[in-house]
């Protein structure tokens, strides 16, 4: 899908120039990578625990030893990705504070307007997909929603690590509400990761610039032609935009 | 003209052969259940009627050679034909051997292996329990079958039932007098209820276990729950048959169960029903004195969570379906999780579905073309 045809002006030997878009930063990268290993330890240490009456979890759940084993991961873990969103927040609140915190990820009317003709476009109503810039708001939902997700996992996780503590300001109820809150979410969150983040980043077209940090320029130019267009139009300022200012 | 053949005869042989084999049946038993008119009792009760008939032991006991007739003649044994020397077999003459017991417990451990003879399974059964444990250990005091079913004076243990509590009560003094101020005993005693369990009911009768194990522990839901999931039975005192149910799904629930099915032996601490509501003083949750009484709930709680806060009884939803008025949290929670948890599965799902399609088909389209 991503192969480039020659045109026809072009000599077969030419020396081809690969122009690459920067889009993620190092530190995103981290973040992203670290997310996933959380994520991927998490659901892996948790959900045995949720299915604790299947053969597979038992298999896993050999023992009392190994339940606390697991257990003990799943809190360095949780430890590990509560450091990272914090360190996420702050720097958010950071780059805010210097009013350098880019709005590229923030919901607008336009990505209603997006989904609803990319809707159109799926059901043949609409002969082209809607234009999208930085982010379309594919992107931005899997951004939110995690974020939303994430948050309740932590919240509930910590709430039912130390119920002791929580009730002294909180209403019991919130225990059990806590309990059941982060074993669905958990669940409502490996749906979504695996329905439609796998299948934009993966199926769609092998999306990893997470990884890399940059696009190539046909992936640019399809995907993110209102940035691209933005970009190649204003050649100078193009390259230093926005966070992206000191990559590499 | 009739064909009498060996097939035609068949049915009637079996028929002959199926009668006998039953009629032979009914002849043994009746054969001997009358066999044993030993004509001993008469025999010896011409001495042993005498109330003032009596010896004294190497250990200076005295012992009571005394029988009641009237009481013998109402036992389940003597009219039945199971005389004196069923039991008594090393007695065969008069004058009698000599006595080569040094006290009267001695003499009652060996006469009670006799019991055995006619009452093998119970016999067995008893050598599991936790009294021949203790009898092993060096207990002679630990009870054997004549100590909770009398020796020469043998009833049915459970006429009345309240009768199971008190023999039980005769060593247990403590339990016995907690478990008659209990919902269970008093209803017992007072009403004579039959459906309250006795002793026999959680413990057993022969094979009594330990019940300080972890597996007892963990066994124990399911122990009350022969009783309190009990629709028809719960029904007539106005209680939900739903606690057991409702507490497995429970944080405590779901720990017990695993444990129970899987390392029952494993210490562990998650609780079971007796852990809130008591052993033998188990109480009406409204009494004043019930630990599982709200104002008594907390102190209840902290026995394994200590310190905790007031408004950790709130978090115990254990025997309770979900409702607004009771557990607003778990209410509203499960509420938006029952339609966001579905909705999130159904978009995805349906809007990966339709672009994978239009992928395909233009793909599709641009190969033809």
């Amino acid at each position: 899908m991503s192969q480039q045809k020659p045109t026809p002006s072009s000599s077969t030997n030419r020396v081809k120039v690969l122009r690459t878009f920067p889009r993620f930063n190092v530190s995103q990268r981290w973040e992203h990578g670290i997310l996933l290993i959380c994520i991927a330890i998490l659901l892996l240490t948790g959900l045995p625990q949720k299915y604790s009456s299947s053969t597979w979890s038992q298999t896993i759940i050999s023992s009392p030893e190994r339940l606390a084993f697991i257990q003990l991961i799943h809190h360095i873990t949780a430890l590990v990705l509560t450091a990272l969103v914090l360190y996420h927040l702050a720097k958010a609140g950071y780059l805010l504070a210097r009013r350098k915190l880019p709005g590229d990820m923030l919901p607008v009317l336009q990505d209603i307007k997006d989904a609803w003709n990319m809707l159109l476009y799926l059901i043949y109503i609409k002969k082209q997909k809607p234009a999208f810039g930085k982010y379309n708001f594919e992107q931005k939902v899997t951004y939110w929603f995690l974020f939303f997700s994430i948050g309740i996992m932590v919240i509930s996780g910590y709430v039912r690590w130390f119920p002791e503590a929580v009730t002294r300001v909180l209403p019991g109820g919130v225990i059990p509400a806590a309990i059941m809150a982060h074993s669905t979410e958990a669940m409502a969150t490996a749906i979504f990761i695996v329905i439609w983040h796998f299948y934009h980043v993966h199926i769609e077209r092998l999306n990893l610039s997470i990884f890399s940090g940059w696009l190539n320029e046909e992936d640019m130019r399809k995907y993110h032609s209102l940035e691209y267009d933005q970009l190649v139009h204003q050649p100078h300022s193009s390259q230093d935009s926005g966070d992206l200012s000191h990559e590499a | 003209m009739s064909k009498i053949t060996l097939v035609t005869k068949l049915p009637g042989i079996f028929l002959v052969i199926g009668f006998l084999s039953q009629a032979s049946l009914l002849w043994y038993t009746t054969a001997h259940a009358s066999e044993p008119a030993q004509q001993t009792e008469e025999y010896c009760l011409s001495c042993h009627s005498n109330p003032d008939l009596k010896t004294t032991l190497p250990s200076g006991e005295t012992l009571s050679l005394y029988i009641s007739p009237e009481k013998l003649k109402d036992s389940v044994h003597s009219p039945n034909g199971i005389e004196c020397e069923a039991c008594h077999t090393n007695i065969t003459t008069y004058p009698h051997p000599p006595i080569e017991y040094q006290t009267i417990r001695d003499l009652s451990r060996s006469y009670y292996a006799a019991c055995q003879k006619c009452h093998p399974d119970n016999y067995t059964k008893t050598m599991d329990s936790m009294h021949a444990q203790a009898a092993e250990a060096g207990d002679l005091d630990a009870p054997i079958c004549t100590d909770c079913h009398g020796s020469h004076y043998v009833h049915p243990p459970d006429q009345p039932r309240t009768l199971i509590p008190s023999t039980c009560g005769n060593c247990h003094t403590k339990e016995y007098s907690v478990y008659q101020s209990s919902v269970h005993g008093n209803a017992l005693e007072q009403e004579s209820n039959p459906d309250v369990p006795v002793c026999t009911t959680c413990h057993g009768v022969h094979n009594i276990q330990d019940p300080t194990t972890q597996q007892f522990r963990v066994d124990e839901p399911d122990l009350c729950a022969s009783c309190h999931a009990n629709e028809e039975m719960m029904s007539k005192y106005g209680l939900s048959a739903e606690v057991y149910s409702l507490y497995s799904l429970s944080w405590h629930g779901v720990n017990v169960s695993v444990y129970d099915a899987r390392w029952p032996t494993v210490q562990h601490n998650s609780a079971v029903c007796s852990d809130c509501h008591g052993i033998h003083d188990i109480l009406k949750p409204n009494d004043p004195n019930s630990s599982v009484n709200p104002n008594n709930l907390l102190v209840t709680c902290q026995k394994c969570h200590p310190g905790v806060g007031p408004n950790w009884t709130g978090a115990w939803t254990g025997h309770y379906e979900v409702s607004l008025e009771r557990s607003p949290f778990l209410y509203y929670v499960e509420w938006f999780y029952s339609i966001f948890t579905p909705m999130i599965l159904w978009i995805c799902g349906i809007y990966v579905a339709l672009q994978i399609i239009r992928l395909i088909v233009d793909r599709a389209r641009r190969s033809l073309r």
